[in-house]
């Protein structure tokens, strides 16, 4: 088996860029455009979803016993809410006492005549849940733990708090979509014009009995360069303009937590040079398809 | 063996090339394929470079039927002739060397054989001292010895030349003609579709005449209509 040189793919690529400076400077620089929105948009996205699960309290539910229940009766829903489904670690007791104290604390004038033979609390657990989309399951099975009077949760909430996470999620998916085909188109235009550019060439290699993948791989290759080029230049922007922001903005608005950079720079460095790439091939075989029907 | 049975080709816009062609060229012969403009030639031409499929019948080059042909073989089939056209096609910003050179870099032969190979063919075309100089620095008569160089490059069994003589001067074609023979004498066939009256009677080979997408004479040593 003949073996072809893989530089002469390279360097024919290269050559091809090269002949087409101008419109190789413009699909780097649209390419890099649509990669920044794009890495831009996942950052804001990341973000939103980190700050929206720092809510951590959402994923709890408090359940009320009965305010006669005595301490045995308290321990034994205890381990009741303990061997339950979906429940993530031990409950947390806080007992009617103590929560008295806490009210008197905070109102001295109020509450600070109520004994506690007169306190009309209760004792409550504290649960953390795994499994959102099992709360009213968990709801029901508290309910039914003799002793337990109420629960309650925060499910309405973290429902909302979810939809709000889909719907940008879709957003997100759409605009992608979208800014990815703008890429596609980009590059095959340019690829295009090489390819035009060196038709000539083309045909006198497919007399000779050149390969389709032979003809073919150069123009890959340029869109792959062009992909690289694209993906390098938007992670670097990304991330010295993410940096900046967030160094800026933390200091202003302290009830967002941002990611750093180095968390994700993997991510966004593959993602970037993935879709780079991908365009590039995709771009690169889209446009010489028609030069190469018999 | 180049075989033509009952070839039978139209274009979509209904013009009808070839209206029945049997043909049988064995290996090692020369002949030429003659006729006026619009008898056929082209087509002819097309169908056996795989431009095109006939309508109807079989054509078939050695192993292959080029009617039934996929297309990932037709590269493969290709690599088996040699082609030469009356426009050259060379390309501009390649020397006479990297011309002939390309042919063989596009079919995967390796870099050394390459180097010892194209001198050598370079040699045979009489252009070894112009090696480095570009299709634009030379004659029409050398840029169609530097195509004639690049069809024999990866050593096929069929050289096909198109109109060879259609753009240069008379003395540059016999020279042209002279390698074909040449080449000819090498065991390879060779195919020459012309219109030139004065060489097909001067070289005194098989002839083929196409009139109206028929083969109307087909006799050696013959003379134009």
């Amino acid at each position: 088996m003949k073996r072809y040189n893989v530089f002469y793919f390279i360097f024919e690529a290269l050559k091809g860029m090269k002949r087409n400076g101008v419109m190789t400077f413009a699909s780097v620089a649209v390419l890099l455009s649509c990669l920044l929105v794009i890495g831009g948009f996942s950052l804001i996205v990341m973000n939103i979803d980190f700050n929206l699960d720092q809510l951590g309290n959402l994923n709890e539910m408090v359940a009320f016993c009965e305010s006669d229940a005595d301490d045995a009766t308290v321990s034994r829903i205890h381990k009741e809410i303990s061997a339950l489904d979906n429940v993530k670690g031990e409950p947390i007791l806080s007992t009617k006492e103590a929560q008295l104290e806490a009210l008197k604390q905070e109102n001295e004038s109020l509450y600070g005549d109520i004994t506690d033979e007169e306190n009309p609390l209760s004792d409550s657990f504290t649960i953390t849940y795994e499994d959102n989309s099992k709360v009213p399951e968990l709801a029901y099975q508290l309910m039914q733990i003799e002793g337990i009077r109420k629960v309650r949760n925060n499910l309405e909430l973290a429902n909302k708090i979810e939809a709000v996470k889909h719907g940008i999620m879709l957003v997100f998916i759409w605009f992608l979509a979208i800014l990815f085909v703008v890429s596609v188109f980009i590059i095959i235009n340019t690829i295009k014009l090489s390819v035009f550019s060196r038709r000539k060439e083309i045909s006198i290699m497919r007399y000779i009995g050149a390969t389709n993948w032979f003809i073919t791989l150069p123009f890959i290759f340029e869109g792959i360069f062009i992909g690289i080029a694209s993906g390098i230049g938007s992670f670097f922007i990304l991330k010295f303009g993410y940096s900046a922001i967030v160094s800026g903005a933390a200091s202003d608005i302290q009830m967002i937590s941002f990611i750093s950079f180095s968390e994700i720079s993997t991510v966004v460095l593959i993602a970037a040079l993935g879709i780079g790439i991908i365009t590039g091939v995709l771009g690169g075989l889209i446009s010489l398809g028609k030069y190469l029907k018999d | 063996m180049i075989e033509f049975r009952n070839v039978k080709k139209s274009y979509p816009t209904g013009t009808v090339a070839l209206k029945d062609v049997n043909l049988h060229i064995d290996d090692g012969e020369f002949v030429f394929i003659v006729g006026h403009s619009g008898a056929g030639k082209t087509t002819l031409m097309k169908l056996l470079l795989c431009e095109e499929k006939p309508t109807s019948g079989n054509i078939i080059v050695g192993k292959y039927n080029l009617t039934t042909i996929p297309d990932r073989k037709i590269p493969y089939y290709r690599r088996q002739l040699g082609v030469v056209f009356q426009d050259f096609r060379l390309l501009p910003n390649k020397t006479v060397y990297e011309n002939v050179a390309f042919a063989m870099q596009i079919v995967g032969t390796p870099a050394k054989m390459i180097k010892r190979r194209v001198p050598a063919i370079l040699n045979t075309v009489n252009l070894a001292d112009k090696h480095a100089s570009f299709p634009s620095e030379i004659s029409g008569g050398e840029q169609q010895r530097v195509a004639l160089a690049r069809a024999l490059a990866n050593n096929p069994s069929v050289i096909i030349a198109d109109e060879p003589t259609g753009n240069i001067d008379p003395q540059m074609s016999l020279e042209i003609m002279n390698l074909l023979i040449k080449i000819n004498k090498l065991g390879k066939t060779v195919i020459v579709v012309t219109h030139e009256q004065s060489l097909v009677d001067y070289y005194k080979q098989r002839v083929i005449t196409i009139k109206d997408g028929v083969v109307v004479e087909d006799h050696v040593g013959g003379m134009f209509e």
